[in-house]
């Protein structure tokens, strides 16, 4: 039947031209080039969004599988009880709404009506306990669980309604809440979370479910009737497993694949130079996620002077790096916070490149070049270290620029480049390192503890740099407690400018996301709201009339 | 002599070797930029008459690069080939000369080491140590030796029974001036031309560890890693692809038309047809 009705449409393609140029459903990929992408067709429903990613998900339980591939499939999947909403400001997903108890030490969330699993079963406050008991259960491998471990007390007084009590008021309890994916209790309650087969074949409450895995190749979600949001525009979501960016451009490129994520390059230099390319797939340039930095271990001499580390803040050219890795696609950081929202302080500006304070500073420290061979000495011994980074051309290439500006004040540093499993567990955990080259996120909440606080140097902690100040340690504690914005706002502001004076870390860059998706996808924010534009996913649609032909795929 | 002046390829060969180690002796001098100077401002451009090879990701010049990586290349294919003649000769003549429970092992170990795929066995050791120029040179030595063993333990066995051997043991010559003066000179023709081949193999090898990123660290310049470089430009920036792609299977091929030419030159069988 299906053959017979393709090789119809086949033999009238031939017969009329009209046919195909008028960019019905049967148009072909030699014509592709022509439709015109830009007709305002009506939203309406159906569609495949076939999307690349680089990794494949370990498993769809977020808190178990860690990887970001893992998480950004099972976010069409699972819901919180929270979310962010377009101008990054909580709102409920799963909860109608929330009672903050007069003492700030009590939440009370109450449950949407009526919420269904995708298979049809009642979603109740039962799986929101069962989920919090996983994920603070020391048995449950994830490393999610700290912030859970705070609740002292959960109940649910009854099926629509979920409390949790603190010891003492914690500001990002609520945004804890926005990243929680609430599972099914029915189907896991007797089940090993670390080891089930549920992680492969998720039953969810989001807009879609998964329908096939086929490993090493793509993961296909199909819209979920019983949807708790409401029911998206788009039929089925296709992630293909794609490890090479260069290779996902040429899926883009041959309309293989309708959106991923693209480096500077491919973004400033190959699509302006392919105007066939512009013609049916549209760019966007966000303020990403991350910032890159310089850290040093603190705990090795002589980064454990204040002078040295400020020397090579000043040695460092940041705009160089933003310019020659980013190819101008990033902006300078002064602090771990999104430049523009309300956490970030304005009034702290980067440390400029300045090569001679930067060499007064080591003479300060006691450097000076003693047997004139170029490179600065102390005590006999030469200013020499090494940088350490994964394997990631950005991050190599940033190496490199640095490398070249410390050479010229004296310091000789060499590159040492790790495949990740093993930059973490010989060099991070034990902290036998000089200096690394990482990235941070730049989260939307404003708590950073676990990054900075004193308390949070065990291996495996995040605070691996060995930074300890009081005065961050007190600011950190303030800002945990504190719930009046206005107030929180000024503890962060205080302690950025705590953290650049002390220069623990040289914020490098925080390079833009940049995306490329296909202009068949309609629907998609202009300008980006602050939380981006993947915000409305389940808004997005595609036109019958630019939809594939779905005979032609696979 | 005679033939390897008359067959051209030989000829050819030798003057690719002896150019490409020209080139990389005058380095320094022949340079145009310093290998590793960095230009944000002059990044990916194309060959021209001041880059004549065009610039890389970071603005440095590719030409230089290339000069100085052609250290890096020869001086891997020397050192490496080099360390693993030595061993192989040393167990070869072993083996060969003596014969008996001392050939059993040397030659069951030789197996052993040709079971594992060599440059897995390379990968393998490179990711326990830190990956520089020497480890790769001394790890390429540590794991080719097997076919040089072979070659002179087949030698030995060979001239070990012959005339002048014979006769210089009766005349009271003890092993080890059996082993110098008489088997090992002997033997050195087909050692010297698989020396050769061998050098071309080390080649390849650092260009493919390093193209993996576990060779020659950054930003140290190395045919392989500017190839790595360049496979992220490759659909705009065909320099950066081209140039140490086409420099390696010059240098290989420049190895092997000399190593198989001089095989064919000094040997007496092959030179009939």
């Amino acid at each position: 039947m299906h053959f017979c009705h393709f090789k119809k449409i086949a033999l009238l393609a031939l017969l009329s031209t009209c046919l195909t140029a008028c960019g019905d459903g049967s148009a072909n990929k030699e014509n592709a080039a022509q439709i015109n992408y830009n007709i305002n067709y009506p939203s309406s429903n159906g569609g495949t969004l076939i999307e690349a990613t680089t990794g494949e998900p370990s498993g769809l339980i977020a808190m178990i599988a860690g990887e970001s591939a893992a998480s950004a499939i099972a976010g069409n999947i699972f819901n919180s009880l929270l979310k962010y909403d377009k101008d990054l400001e909580l709102t409920g997903e799963l909860v109608e709404s929330w009672d903050i108890s007069e003492d700030q030490k009590t939440i009370t969330f109450h449950l949407k009506p009526n919420l269904k699993w995708a298979d049809n079963q009642a979603l109740t406050s039962e799986d929101v306990l069962f989920t919090w008991q996983k994920v603070t259960d020391e048995k449950t491998r994830t490393p999610y669980g700290s912030d859970y471990k705070l609740v002292i007390k959960a109940e649910t007084p009854d099926l629509n309604t979920f409390r949790v009590s603190y010891a003492a008021p914690y500001a990002p309890a609520l945004e804890t809440w926005a990243s929680l994916h609430i599972l099914p209790k029915h189907l896991l309650k007797d089940q090993d979370i670390n080891s089930t087969a549920f992680a492969r074949n998720p039953v969810g409450s989001h807009y879609y479910k998964l329908d096939k895995w086929k490993n090493g190749q793509y993961l296909k979600l199909t819209r979920n009737e019983n949807a708790t949001q409401g029911q998206a525009k788009i039929d089925h979501l296709l992630s293909r497993i794609i490890p090479d960016k260069a290779a996902q451009f040429l899926e883009l490129s041959a309309d293989n694949i309708d959106l991923m994520g693209l480096n500077p390059i491919q973004y400033a230099r190959i699509f302006p130079a392919r105007p066939d390319l512009n013609n049916k797939i549209a760019l966007y340039k966000e303020l990403g996620n991350s910032y890159t930095y310089l850290g040093f271990n603190l705990k090795r001499k002589p980064f454990d002077d204040i002078r040295v580390r400020q020397a090579i803040n000043y040695a460092i050219n940041k705009q160089e790096i933003i310019d020659g890795v980013l190819l101008g696609l990033g902006e300078p950081v002064a602090s771990p916070y999104k430049p523009g929202t309300r956490w970030s302080n304005p009034e702290l500006k980067p440390y400029p490149y300045d090569p001679s304070k930067a060499k007064a500073l080591l003479k300060a420290a006691g450097y000076k070049d003693h047997d004139n061979d170029g490179i600065l000495d102390k005590d006999g011994k030469p200013f020499h270290f090494e940088i350490l980074t994964n394997q990631n051309k950005e991050r190599e290439m940033t190496g490199v620029l640095i490398q070249r500006r410390l050479k010229e004040i004296g310091i000789d540093a060499n590159i040492r480049v790790l495949e990740w499993a093993s930059f973490l567990g010989r060099f991070i955990k034990p902290k036998e390192f000089d200096v690394v080259v990482l990235g941070w996120s730049l989260s939307l909440d404003p708590d950073q503890y676990s990054i900075w606080h004193s308390s949070q140097q065990a291996p495996g902690q995040f605070n691996f740099i060995s930074y300890n100040n009081t005065r961050v340690d007190k600011l950190l504690e303030a800002g945990r407690l504190e719930l009046d914005p206005d107030k929180r706002m000024k503890i962060y502001h205080e302690f950025s400018k705590v953290l650049l004076e002390e220069s623990p870390i040289v914020y490098l860059s925080a390079g833009y996301g940049l995306t490329a998706i296909h202009k068949r996808v309609k629907g998609i924010s202009k300008p980006a709201p602050p939380a981006g534009i993947g915000h409305n996913t389940y808004e997005w649609y595609i036109p019958k009339a630019y939809s594939r032909n779905e005979m032609s795929e696979h | 002599m005679k033939a390897s002046a008359v067959n051209p390829l030989v000829l050819l060969g030798f003057v690719i070797i002896s150019s490409i180690l020209l080139l990389a002796l005058l380095a320094p001098i022949i340079s145009p930029y310093d290998p590793d100077a960095i230009d944000v401002k002059a990044i990916l451009l194309s060959p021209s008459t001041q880059h004549l090879m065009g610039t890389d990701g970071l603005g440095r010049d590719v030409f230089s690069r290339m000069l100085y990586g052609a250290r890096i290349s020869l001086m891997v294919g020397f050192v490496a080939v080099g360390i693993s003649t030595v061993i192989g000769i040393v167990l070869g003549a072993l083996a060969g000369f003596y014969r008996g429970w001392v050939d059993t092992i040397v030659m069951r170990v030789v197996d052993i080491m040709l079971s594992i795929p060599t440059f897995f066995l390379i990968l393998a050791v490179i990711a326990f140590l830190t990956p520089s120029i020497w480890n790769i040179m001394i790890v390429i030595g540590l794991t080719s030796w097997m076919g040089v063993t072979r070659l002179v333990r087949a030698e030995f066995l060979s001239l070990r029974n012959r005339e002048f051997v014979l006769a210089a043991q009766t005349l009271g010559a003890k092993d080890n001036r059996l082993i110098f003066t008489h088997l090992l000179p002997n033997s050195l023709t087909p050692i010297i031309v698989s020396s050769i081949l061998g050098i071309a193999s080390a080649v390849l090898i650092e260009s493919g560890l390093s193209f993996l990123g576990l060779g020659v660290q950054a930003p140290q310049a190395s045919w392989g890693n500017i190839l790595t470089d360049g496979k992220e430009y490759i659909q705009f920036a065909w320099w950066l692809s081209l140039f140490p792609g086409l420099a390696i299977l010059i240098t290989v091929l420049g190895y092997n038309l000399l190593g198989d030419g001089l095989r064919d030159a000094y040997n007496p069988k092959s030179g009939q047809h």
